[in-house]
């Protein structure tokens, strides 16, 4: 009972915006419509979930004195924080201010400092790591600095102007060819996943598997 | 010191240069000059087209981490949008402080323009499930947000009547990390028709090329350099916003003075690479003999 209701409801769910989208009669689409109201509620359920989860293995990382738990206390500390301030939101004016100060004045700092570090790893990495060892690491070394030439004004100044049409071009043709490639592949990839988690081969996400 | 000793170069001194060469920039801007290229001007172009009867989605789809790229471009776009006098829908779908960018960015921009709240635009807030509250936003807007930012009612609200679904929109502009972009090329465009714009972070416009190309997106701004192409172009065409790019606190921060920052940090790790690679092959050559 414990499978068989998840692995019903899984199908019927799953096949009726197929049969609508081949349907389009309108008690076909109005129930359709229902069921993405429905899907946005139940995404809404996957943020508490989501924090239920950081909550229990920071926690645990913390009581069982783990390597590196100080860090878990500043996620825990950081979730309790702007989580009670944000829901406090709903019903005072003044919260939504102060967890916009802190958004402002601490996360937003944090994040892009973390992101603006990228800049010296990247120099860092890219001279030790870089080398023209085969023609392959060749011609992706030459592509990297056409394009980082091409995403600068100071390339043009150097080239008379053809450095942008060039890394344009890099990015337009072969690029997009590869893109493509993965593209179709991650699609095909999911369309394939979507049909085994609806007909029931997939059964993963139910869990461990015992009844 | 001999040459194979330069491969392994203290990673400080690295960091010491990069350093120099993002501050020189900061201090002193040197203005180098930026060219337009057709993906950004396309989007410009569009926009030219419009009017005040036009409604014009712009999601803000990013967090903190993409502020330095995106916030110039989100700037660029909202003047453009409201000098143009179209009306613009503010929303946000990425969790991690899309609605917190859309709440300072208008309230950076608004301020520059005489606009009425709810009538010219409108901040809806952030939504969770980002496919799900676009394929929805097909059969009705006011039904996907009952309420705005500020979680006031807006029903009644003179721009919702101009903004039902996707019909009534003529554009919509994407700021996006990650994939939220591709959700609003593959699934708003391809499946509703709706021109779509996304203007996303350099390391992720790779990927969207292949959606340029298919037509699935009308225009493609990527990284700083998307944003100060942007900045550029309407800054030709409208003396105001010039001026305002022109004032020393809008100065610095704008993505015009990112480029000078960032054409020096490139050229210091091209050279890095060109040098490295230099010493790689002179040790290989001793090594050989």
């Amino acid at each position: 009972m414990k499978r068989t209701v998840p692995l019903v409801l899984t199908f019927i769910v799953g096949m009726y915006p197929i049969f609508a989208f081949f349907v389009p009669h309108r008690i076909v689409s109005d129930l359709n419509d229902r069921l993405d109201t429905w899907l946005i509620i139940v995404a809404a359920f996957a943020l508490p979930l989501g924090a239920v989860n950081v909550f229990m293995m920071n926690f645990s990382k913390i009581s069982q004195r783990k390597k590196g738990w100080p860090y878990s206390l500043v996620i825990l500390a950081g979730l309790v924080v702007m989580g009670a301030i944000g829901i406090a939101g709903a019903y005072r004016q003044d919260s939504i201010a102060q967890f916009q100060y802190l958004f402002q004045n601490i996360v937003s700092p944090l994040q892009s400092t973390m992101f603006s570090l990228l800049a010296f790893y990247v120099a860092s990495a890219a001279y030790r790591a870089f080398r023209a060892r085969n023609v392959d690491a060749a011609i992706l070394l030459v592509a990297a600095i056409v394009v980082m030439f091409g995403r600068i004004p100071f390339g043009d100044m150097l080239t008379h102007g053809s450095m942008t049409p060039l890394s344009e071009w890099l990015m337009t043709i072969p690029n997009t060819a590869a893109q493509r490639g993965i593209i179709i592949g991650a699609a095909l990839g999911a369309a394939s996943m979507s049909i085994r988690i609806i007909l029931g081969i997939e059964r993963t996400y139910l869990g461990s598997g015992k009844d | 010191m001999n040459l194979k000793s330069m491969l392994y170069i203290d990673r400080r001194i690295i960091y010491l240069l990069v350093s120099i060469g993002a501050l020189i920039p900061i201090i002193t801007p040197i203005g180098l000059p930026v060219m337009p290229t057709k993906p950004v001007a396309a989007l410009f172009d569009a926009i030219e087209k419009m009017g005040p009867e036009d409604v014009v989605i712009v999601s803000f789809d990013y967090g903190p981490s993409s502020e330095p790229e995106l916030n110039p471009m989100a700037e660029a776009i909202l003047r453009h949008l409201f000098t143009r006098k179209i009306k613009v829908v503010v929303m946000a779908l990425f969790p991690l402080g899309g609605n917190e960018e859309a709440k300072k960015e208008l309230s950076k921009i608004v301020g520059e323009f005489d606009l009425r709240y709810g009538v010219d635009y409108i901040n809806l807030g952030y939504k969770e499930g980002a496919q799900a509250v676009m394929k929805r936003m097909a059969v009705s807007i006011p039904d996907v947000f009952p309420t705005d930012a500020d979680g006031k009612s807006t029903q009644g609200m003179p721009i919702m009547d101009r903004a039902r679904n996707y019909r009534d929109v003529a554009l919509v502009v994407s700021l996006a990390t990650g994939i939220i972009g591709e959700y609003w090329a593959n699934l708003v465009n391809a499946q509703f028709g709706v021109d779509v714009s996304v203007g996303c972070t350099a390391v992720s416009a790779p990927k969207y090329y292949a959606y340029l190309r298919a037509g699935q997106m009308m225009s493609l701004l990527g990284g700083l350099k998307g944003a100060s192409e942007y900045e550029k172009l309407v800054g030709d065409e409208y003396p105001a916003i010039r001026q305002t790019y022109e004032q020393p606190q809008e100065k610095k921060i704008s993505a015009t003075t990112g480029m000078d920052v960032q054409s020096i940090v490139h050229v210091i790790i091209i050279a890095f690479i060109v040098f490295g690679n230099a010493i790689y092959f002179m040790t290989r050559k001793e090594g050989g003999k």
